[in-house]
This record gives structure tokens, C-alpha cells and sequence, in this order.
């Protein structure tokens, strides 16, 4: 679950300040002063030492510009941050490669490799268990109690088990932990690196790193670019996820969005009811052809989880396109040469819209909440407005899991077309072996539908809500 | 009868998104110990995030303003002032 904590609210703080600089044209004057003023002299230093802290602060502005967080050269370690801005400008789209999530190697604080650690509350007991069942021979006893030696450890926490003291704990590195995919390691430094061959942009690490050292490359510098220019076109696709991600009702983001200057507003609801009834048709067509279940292709990380890991399952997703796409397509007959920007919660939203040429842009709830307090926007404030292309409950039921499965299933049942639902709801280690075995273990005629995070999008990686509270908001626009 | 401790919680964009989400469900998450003498309301922005060097998220007991406020520092607050 998405809690907010200290490293989320750093995070935030830098996207405001960045913000607002960009808003008021100030980038070039003042942006090498945002470590400065984030953490000024005599302030209390979160790292070791406020020098620590700016250093960190530095490399969070340039993930927010887009840049990946690692120097290439030692040029780039005092390269100014006005100088990466002016790069940011040329550079456009230029400056993404495959890498969506960065490593903020200075962040990182190379969490110990061995997960079995002896605390101090071993008794150096005569009995030694660990020592007698560690079937690696990892244990021996030094000083009167006993230490893993973590060349020889697995982690299969046997010793943990059988230690009359409870003396063994298991520490977790939390980014490897949380990674569903094994995607995410160690280098020679002990600092994780990202294997770009591997990632499914799921996001998971980036909430559980407990010092913030991992980012999403950001696009909020382009998108503000082109709110700012008088001669675009600007529009706003909003997840139905939005839901109480500021504690209001959808009307008033929609005015909020336009006072921060976008000249459009659609809800990406609409393209989910065409999602919706498309891959209804699908999934009635592949049950004639005899085939045996579908699984659902609007969540992206998923789909990168399938291409990536489990190629064996690749004819049975679905085909049809998703919510943001069928939105992004009717944008773009609507208003030619228009900026399309994705608003939603999630990370890999970023590599599809990069894969596909309706969308431009893909900014998170988080990103909008902080540049909506630099430019002074308060929504709670805002008078409600309609969007300018709205949508029906059942596009809107994509946000939480379920809503896809319910959709399909229902309209399929009109067809006179009968399945069942086998939802996936949240992709871990456990679920990944599921799917692997998924083509074997489904007899009846089943719609899978597979949603990376639990809950769905409401619980995504980038919202500002608990999604216990957003559900309220949502079960309202359902009505 | 009024309680004894009347929290409102500032529900501007600026508290809610820099760690005033977390605290809309104050409510449900108070200990049993303090349940009956608190009251939570939510509260239009209470404009200190205006302020320089302002800290958000802000939360007003009674007349005290904290700032930098977290669900934990409300309920230790208001254990020691009860």
C-alpha cells in the first residue's frame, strides 16, 4: 500500500519548488539554488551531513527534468543544474532512452546484502541450533556468539526458525523484495541497479525504498514547456482514478486543471468504454474459435510482465488497445496538433505512451498535486465544471480491480456468451508463478483479469489519496 | 455536549498532497483511550501555507496550530493535554 512518508514528501517538496521556477520563468536564476533551500546551513541534515542531503536534492532536480539519475562522465558531477535545464529544452524527447526508473546512487544506501543478520540478542547458547542446521555451513561462532557469513548464506532462514532467542532476523533489502520480476540488483558497490531488460515499470521499488533513491524519469518540464506556450493546445486525459485523489469531486479538478492552464479536459473513462465493449467482442470471438480464457491488456505493466517473463501467455492477452490509447486517438481527431497529456497513477503509463503516437506526455497524481500548489491552485477552492468529454460508470469502474472483469463478463453474458472471472489482483512473486501456469491450470471459459497493483489504479504508485478514501470518491461517480 | 478537542484538519491542495491525505482518516484510526473527546472535521485551507518557511501539512487543535503535523503528533498531543 502507498503510505505517505518523509521520502515521498522530499520528493514532493523538490517538484514544487522545480515548478514553480519553471512557471515563473526563473529556471536559469534559480534552480542551483534548490539543494540550497531545501536544506539551508545549520538545518537539520536527514543523511549524514547537509552536504549529503543537497547532493541527493541535485539529483532529484534532474530525474524531475528527465534526465536518468547517473553521471555518464565526470563532467556531469558539477555540471550545474541550469545547464541540464537548458539540455532539458533542446533535448525534448531526445533525452529518454529505455530507462522509466533511475537509481540515485548518492540515495542509495547500499542496504547489507545478507537478509539473516545476528542481533545481539544471541546467547552464544550451548545448543546452536543455527549453527547445527545451516545446511550451507554459513554460521560459525566468534567473540561468544554466532555470524553469517554472507558469501555463503542463501536466505533460506533456517536459522531463524530454529533459534531459541529469536535472536536472527530477517532485514530485507525492500527494493529487491518488492520487485515481482527480479529486476533489480546489486553492483560491485552494493548499489542496485535497475536491469532495463528486466523492468516492467511497475513502480514497486520506488514506494519501497525507504530513502527515496528511486525515481521515475519525469516529463512535468515538457508538459509545463507547453502549457505555457500560447500557441498549443493542451489536453488533459484524466484516469477515472482520479477519484478523490484531492479530497473533492472530479468537477472541481477539472476547473483546477484548466486554471493551471490546460485548454482541454477529457476523461479517460470514455476510452475505457471503448476498451470496454472492443474487447468484449474480442473475448466472445476467441470463445467461439474454442480458445479457452483471455486475460485483460489495459494495465501496461502487466503487459511488460507477459513480454518480458512470461512470453508462454502472449496469445492470450487481449489485443485490444487501451483506455488511454482509444482516448489519445479521439483526442487527436478532435484537436489536430494538440499536446496529449496523461494524467494517472502509474509509472509503466510512461513507456506505453512513449511506444505510441497518440499520447505526448504522462504525468502521476503526485506530479499535478505539486505543480497545482506551485501554481497557487487550490482545488478545494475551484467552482465544479464539466469535462470536455465525459463518460459512462462502466469506463469509469476501471480504476479499481474488478471494474474490467465485471465489464467484459456482463456485456459478454448479453451475447449469450458465459465465463468466468479468475482475477489477478496484484502482480508479486507469487501471482508471476501463477500466470506462468496459467495456460494449464484454467479448464473453463474464463476472463483473467490481471491488474499490477492491488486494488487497482487507485493504489497505483504515483496518487495522493489512500485508496481507501478515493474509493468513497469513486463509488459516488459511479452512481 | 461538545468534546474536549475540536481537530480540523486543512484539506487545501497544498496540506493534502505534502502528507494531509494520510490524516483524512484520522478518525477512524484514534486509540480508544482519547475516541470520546475528540472531534475531527475537515477544514478549507487554513491559508498558513501563504506563509514563508511555511511547513504543511497544518492541523488546528483547539486554538493550537501544528504544523509539520501527523497523525502520530495529533494523538500524542492530545494524550498530553488531555
Amino acid at each position: 500500500m502507498n503510505y505517505i512518508n518523509n521520502a515521498a514528501i522530499i520528493k514532493r517538496q523538490v517538484m514544487v519548488r522545480l515548478a514553480k521556477l519553471i512557471l515563473d520563468d526563473t529556471i536559469q536564476d534559480n534552480i542551483d539554488l534548490i539543494p540550497v533551500l531545501m536544506t539551508p546551513k545549520n538545518s537539520e541534515s536527514v543523511r549524514c551531513c547537509i552536504h549529503h542531503d543537497r547532493a541527493v536534492v541535485r539529483s532529484r532536480v534532474k530525474v524531475l527534468l528527465g534526465f536518468a539519475a547517473a553521471s555518464e562522465s565526470q563532467s556531469d558531477e558539477v555540471k550545474l543544474l541550469k545547464d541540464y535545464a537548458a539540455d532539458a529544452v533542446q533535448k525534448g524527447e531526445d533525452k529518454f532512452d529505455e530507462s522509466i526508473l533511475t537509481v540515485i546512487d548518492d540515495a542509495c544506501s547500499a542496504c547489507i546484502r545478507s537478509k539473516y543478520q545476528v542481533t545481539n540478542a544471541c546467547r552464544g547458547c550451548v545448543a546452536r541450533p543455527c549453527i547445527m542446521n545451516c545446511p550451507k555451513k554459513a554460521i560459525r561462532f566468534e567473540g561468544g556468539h554466532a555470524i553469517i557469513d554472507e558469501n555463503l548464506c542463501v536466505s533460506c532462514g533456517i536459522c531463524e526458525k530454529v533459534c531459541p532467542y529469536h535472536a536472527i532476523v530477517y532485514q530485507p533489502i525492500p527494493c529487491e523484495e518488492a520487485c515481482p520480476v527480479n529486476a533489480i540488483s546489486k553492483d560491485e558497490f552494493g548499489k542496485e541497479k535497475i536491469d532495463p531488460q528486466k523492468c516492467v515499470y511497475c513502480g514497486k521499488c520506488m514506494l519501497a525504498c525507504p530513502f527515496g533513491a528511486i525515481m521515475e524519469r519525469s516529463e512535468m518540464f515538457d508538459v509545463l514547456r507547453d502549457i505555457k506556450d500560447p500557441g498549443k493546445t493542451t489536453v488533459a486525459m484524466v484516469a477515472p482514478s482520479i477519484a478523490g485523489q484531492f479530497n473533492t469531486d472530479f468537477g472541481k479538478v477539472v476547473s483546477a486543471l484548466k486554471k493551471m492552464g490546460f485548454d482541454k479536459v477529457v476523461e479517460v473513462a470514455y476510452g475505457a468504454d471503448i476498451t470496454a465493449q472492443k474487447e468484449t467482442e474480442e473475448f466472445v470471438e476467441r470463445l467461439e474459435h474454442k480458445e479457452s480464457f483471455m486475460t485483460s491488456s489495459c494495465c501496461p505493466a502487466y503487459v511488460q510482465v507477459v513480454k518480458k517473463h512470461i512470453p508462454s501467455i502472449q496469445s492470450y492477452v487481449s489485443t485490444t488497445l487501451s483506455p488511454m490509447i482509444y482516448t489519445g486517438e479521439w483526442v487527436s481527431n478532435q484537436w489536430p496538433g494538440a499536446t496529449r497529456v496523461f494524467i494517472g497513477p502509474c509509472v509503466a503509463k510512461r513507456f506505453e505512451a512513449r511506444e505510441s503516437t497518440y499520447v505526448d506526455n504522462v504525468m502521476t497524481y503526485e506530479e499535478l498535486g505539486s505543480i497545482f500548489i506551485a501554481a497557487g491552485v487550490d482545488v478545494v477552492e475551484c467552482d465544479e465544471q464539466e469535462p470536455d468529454k465525459s463518460a459512462s460508470s462502466v469506463g469509469r469502474g476501471f480504476a479499481v480491480s474488478g471494474g474490467v472483469a465485471n465489464a467484459v463478463i456482463a456485456s459478454a453474458a448479453s451475447c449469450g456468451v458465459k465465463a468466468v472471472s479468475k482475477p489477478v489482483n496484484g502482480i508479486n512473486n507469487k501471482t508471476v508463478s501463477l500466470l506462468r501456469v496459467l495456460d494449464k491450470t484454467i479448464k473453463e471459459p474464463a476472463f483473467v483479469e490481471v491488474m499490477t497493483c492491488e486494488g487497482g489504479c487507485l493504489n497505483g504508485p504515483g496518487v495522493t489519496s489512500s485508496p481507501v478514501i478515493a474509493k468513497k470518491f469513486l463509488e459516488k461517480m459511479l452512481k | 455536549m461538545s468534546k474536549k478537542f475540536k481537530v480540523s484538519i486543512c484539506s487545501g491542495t497544498t496540506c493534502y498532497v505534502l502528507g494531509g491525505a494520510q490524516m483524512m482518516i484520522l478518525e477512524d484510526c484514534l486509540p480508544a483511550d482519547i475516541k470520546d473527546e475528540v472531534e475531527v472535521v475537515g477544514s478549507s485551507c487554513l491559508q498558513k501555507c501563504h506563509e514563508p518557511n511555511a511547513k504543511p501539512p497544518f492541523v488546528l487543535i483547539n486554538d493550537y496550530l501544528m504544523e509539520s503535523a501527523s497523525m502520530t503528533k495529533v494523538i500524542d498531543y492530545i494524550r498530553e493535554h488531555r
